[in-house]
């Protein structure tokens, strides 16, 4: 491969794809946005052709249409931007009403207005028949609307002109004036049939329903199809075991591993750790990712020390064992962890969020109260310091 | 004629039919360019066939008159009787007139073409009005700047100048509001205003540079005219008009004299508005107060603007496959009933398609020691060097800054080759100084002994003798210095400056007038200072 690109268009476009992955939707406002347009045309032709995955760039947007790698993965829900907390239900239910109504809005409206047109459209029975009903009359409620408002915001669906939220949650007398983007709003769904037309109603066969992709009727599509599937996974994804994959999967894999991920590797700077039980495409700049490990703070910390506690330990580990750990931990490390951590109250918190990392890494699995290890969690052993310094080059 | 009820020449204009009407009195007017007065019902009908298409649209002889006949009781037109020769008993028999246009009709006529006309206008801005401005006010103001300006070429200039403006401020005001009529129309024509759209916008563009560029340049002018004294030259247009106005004749002198000032002062204000208007149209009086030519500006940018919002709703409601709106709420029914949060945030990915990716990290160490050992793929992870975390993070919590710290490179081996080396030559130059000192006075010739100068002392003995030469003042024959490190001391006395003596050294001989030297270590060996 010695007539590739030069070497700084290469790194521009790795840039360009990096952000892509990172954010699928990316709008003027986003410093890699200029990057994106002027390698759509590349980007463009690799995501098709690897991962069936349609970009679509114009003066305002850019936006990946990334049809998720599994339809199982609950560790990617959105979260309100500022505080990073995950969206609830009625707050998933809240943002498609809110967008329904932008649809149909003009160029430009308020917070008011917006919330008028949302608790018309909550009037719908189906609604109440699951359960779920809005009036926004007290703060809680408002609060809602407000997280959903300012993940649009962050989207760059909406672009405030006028007012601050804050203002609207301690009396909804206060009203926020916001511009219309169209052009984001119609970039948003990226469902490959509209969900108006899915009359399923079991969820799970639901999901499907909304990405479903046409079903392939030729030896070639079928493996392209194939090809697809596990790029977008490893595009995606921190780990793909083989011990996970279809049996056709697992095959096609062993035989393209080499050309699939020096492909990804070409294209975003991830490398391949290819192990015996599965393949992890790492990255060396530490950046494309939303979960950090090893990371700092108390959380990270601990995560990491849970995480060498688990690969360690042989066989599954059960939540009230892990708890007693984290508290036991909590006191050893006092010096450097948060005050808090400290309360007896705060460990089996900080034990959730600690596996709710090593989940969302696909390091280890929680099923009830047991709790396993992955086999990639063993990259994290903390080997001795000994062992370190025998490694280490002289 | 009847004459009871009073004429209702726009009467038709309302009327179920009037379509047909306004079709026939067309024909009148036509009739009347070509200088002809009376038409017979035949005429109007044939004419009428003759405008339409092919005979798509013939109108029957009988509506004709049945319209003639309605359009002459409203007073549009006036019905003499048809005194012609006719070819059948029938037409005979049944009352003949000859039609022609009343004075009602035809004014009332004119005024609805002009209504259509003004209607019909296209708001159209011309640079040609800008320029043709732009170089009266360059006359005006030659004529402005001489001491004696002739008062008809200012009236004259002034009255173009008047005409082209009015024209151009008539068509700039039909110009915005044509401009709102087109982006008005979202749910109009698609295929019309896409066909219209690329020739507004270079339109505008052409105007925006227009007024950009002649703007300034007329503002430039009126400010150097108003330096320059319009003001007179506005006077004396006032002036040839006033005495037009009132013709001189029979009246009494002081009537005449006052109806004449009037006329003046009403001149005069007239000119003075006009100006201006001219003034306030290229001219921002204050921030609040923008200019028309700002303003239109404005407007025609805004236009732009709005024509790229009308292009972009026209091109989504194209691309859109299924009701959006429709599909969001069932979108939010299917949450609604999602069993729980986890389904819900699987969900959401589905949906929206919008989450990151999530990739775990390597460390170039981590990374290096992986080459190294050059793992095959079955190598399970257990087995693999496991990532490299930083002592201090796995203690703490924390490491100072993200990544793996540079190793600091050991330089103790080099440092204490380094030192070696220093201690060696420190060691042979303290030997050198011991074998040059001499006891007491010496020859020169004879301080080099049976086997010369070695290296070392060699270049000790260089510079001491440097030293020393570089110490004797001229014409003294003896010197002495102690080195610069403090070292040696030397005392040369010159002998005999005939006499050369040879020293012989390991690097070749040095020859010089014999000296008698005397060298004296100042720190004995071992005991530096």
């Amino acid at each position: 491969m010695n007539s590739g690109p030069p070497a700084d268009v290469q790194a521009e476009r790795r840039r360009a794809a990096r952000a892509l992955l990172a954010a699928p939707l990316l709008t003027t406002a986003d410093e890699d946005f200029r990057l994106v347009r002027k390698h759509a045309a590349e980007l463009a032709a690799w995501f098709t052709q690897e991962t069936g995955w349609r970009l679509a760039v114009d003066a305002e947007t850019a936006r990946l249409f990334k049809s998720p790698s599994r339809l199982d993965d609950a560790t990617r829900p959105a979260r309100t931007p500022r505080t990073g907390v995950a969206f609830t239900r009625r707050r998933y239910v809240l943002i498609c009403l809110a967008l329904a109504v932008l649809e149909r809005a003009d160029a430009q409206i308020t917070l008011g207005r917006l919330a008028e047109g949302v608790l018309t459209a909550a009037g719908d029975p189906a609604l109440a028949a699951a359960g779920v009903e809005f009036r926004l009359e007290h703060r809680e409620e408002r609060s809602d609307l407000v997280a959903v408002v300012r993940l649009l915001l962050e989207r760059g669906v909406l672009h405030r002109v006028a007012g601050d939220e804050e203002a609207y949650l301690s009396a909804s007398a206060n009203d926020v004036l916001y511009d219309v983007r169209r052009r984001v709003l119609a970039g948003l769904l990226a469902t490959t049939r509209g969900p108006s037309t899915v009359t399923i109603t079991d969820p799970d066969r639901r999901l499907s329903a909304l990405t479903e992709e046409v079903s392939p009727d030729t030896d070639e599509l079928r493996l392209r199809s194939l090809r697809h599937r596990l790029t977008r996974r490893l595009l995606d994804d921190p780990v793909v075991y083989y011990a996970e994959l279809l049996e056709g999967e697992r095959a096609y894999l062993a035989s393209q591993r080499h050309a699939i991920t020096r492909r990804i590797t070409e294209l975003t700077g991830l490398v391949a750790e290819v192990r015996a039980e599965g393949i992890a495409m790492v990255d060396p700049e530490d950046e494309l990712t939303d979960v950090r490990m090893p990371e700092q703070g108390t959380e990270g910390h601990l995560t990491l020390l849970l995480a060498a506690h688990l690969a360690t330990a042989d066989g599954p580990r059960t939540v009230p064992e892990l708890v007693d750990l984290v508290r036991e931990l909590a006191v050893r490390h006092s010096a450097f962890w948060r005050k808090s951590a400290a309360e007896p109250a705060a460990a089996a918190d900080l034990l959730t969020q600690a596996l709710d990392r090593l989940t969302a890494l696909d390091l280890a699995t929680v099923d009830g109260q047991a709790v396993r290890a992955k086999p990639a969690l063993v990259r994290y052993a903390l080997a001795a310091p000994i062992i370190r310094k025998a490694r280490s080059r002289s | 004629m009847t004459t009871a009820p009073p004429p209702q020449p726009f009467a038709y204009l309302n009327a179920p039919k009037a379509e047909l009407y306004g079709q026939v009195l067309t024909v009148f007017a036509q009739a009347r360019e070509r200088f002809i007065v009376h038409l017979r019902p035949e005429d109007v009908a044939g004419e009428l066939r003759w405008g339409a298409d092919g005979g798509a649209g013939t109108v029957p002889l009988e509506a004709v008159g049945g319209a003639l006949e309605q359009l002459v009781e409203w007073g549009n037109l006036r019905a003499d009787a048809d005194t012609g020769r006719v070819t059948s008993v029938e037409d005979f028999h049944r009352a003949r007139y000859l039609y022609q246009l009343t004075r009602h009709g035809q004014a009332a006529l004119r005024a609805v073409l002009l209504y259509e006309e003004a209607l019909g206008q296209r708001g159209q801005l011309q640079s040609v009005a800008l320029a043709d401005i732009a170089e009266q006010l360059g006359l005006l103001l030659v004529l402005a700047e001489q001491r004696d300006p002739d008062p008809v070429k200012a009236h004259l200039l002034l009255l173009q100048l008047a005409d082209r403006f009015g024209s151009l401020a008539d068509n700039a005001q039909a110009f915005m509001a044509s401009l709102r009529r087109t982006i008005d129309f979202q749910d109009g024509d698609e295929e019309a205003f896409i066909a219209y759209k690329d020739r507004l916008v270079e339109y505008i563009e052409r105007f925006i540079a227009d007024l950009a560029n002649r703007g300034a340049q007329i503002a430039d002018l009126i400010g150097r005219l108003e330096g320059a004294g319009v003001a007179r030259l506005l006077l004396a247009a006032a002036r040839r008009e006033a005495s037009d106005a009132v013709p001189l004749g029979d009246g009494q002198e002081e009537a005449v004299d006052a109806a004449r000032q009037t006329a003046l002062t009403s001149a005069l204000t007239a000119w003075e508005n006009r100006w201006r208007g001219l003034t306030d149209w290229f001219l921002s009086r204050s921030s609040r107060q923008p200019s028309q030519a700002k303003l239109l500006r404005g407007a025609a940018v805004s236009a732009i603007t709005g024509l790229v919002n009308t292009v972009a709703a026209l091109n989504e409601r194209r691309g859109g496959r299924t009701d959006r709106s429709a599909d969001f709420r069932a979108l939010a029914r299917f949450f609604a009933e999602a069993p729980d949060d986890a389904a819900a945030h699987r969900l959401w990915r589905a949906a929206f398609g919008l989450t990151p990716a999530r990739h775990l990290t390597v460390d170039a160490v981590t990374e290096a020691l992986w080459q190294d050992a050059d793992l095959p793929a079955a190598t399970p992870w257990g087995e693999a060097p496991p990532l490299e975390i930083s002592p201090r993070l796995r203690e703490t919590g924390s490491y100072e800054r993200r990544g793996a710290p540079n190793r600091v490179a050991d330089r103790a081996p080099a440092r204490q080759v380094l030192a070696e080396l220093v201690e060696q030559e420190a060691e042979q130059t303290a030997a050198a100084r011991a074998r040059l000192a001499t006891d007491g006075p010496v020859l020169l010739s004879a301080l080099a002994g049976p086997n010369g100068l070695d290296a070392q002392e060699f270049r000790l003995f260089l510079a001491v003798l440097g030293d020393a030469l570089s110490a004797r003042i001229p014409g003294e024959s003896e010197s002495s210095a102690v080195t610069s490190d403090g070292t040696m001391e030397i005392r040369l006395k010159l002998v005999d400056a005939q006499e050369l003596v040879e020293i012989p050294t390991v690097d070749g001989v040095l020859s010089g007038p014999e000296h008698v030297v005397e060298i004296i270590d100042l720190a004995p060996a071992g005991g530096r200072q």
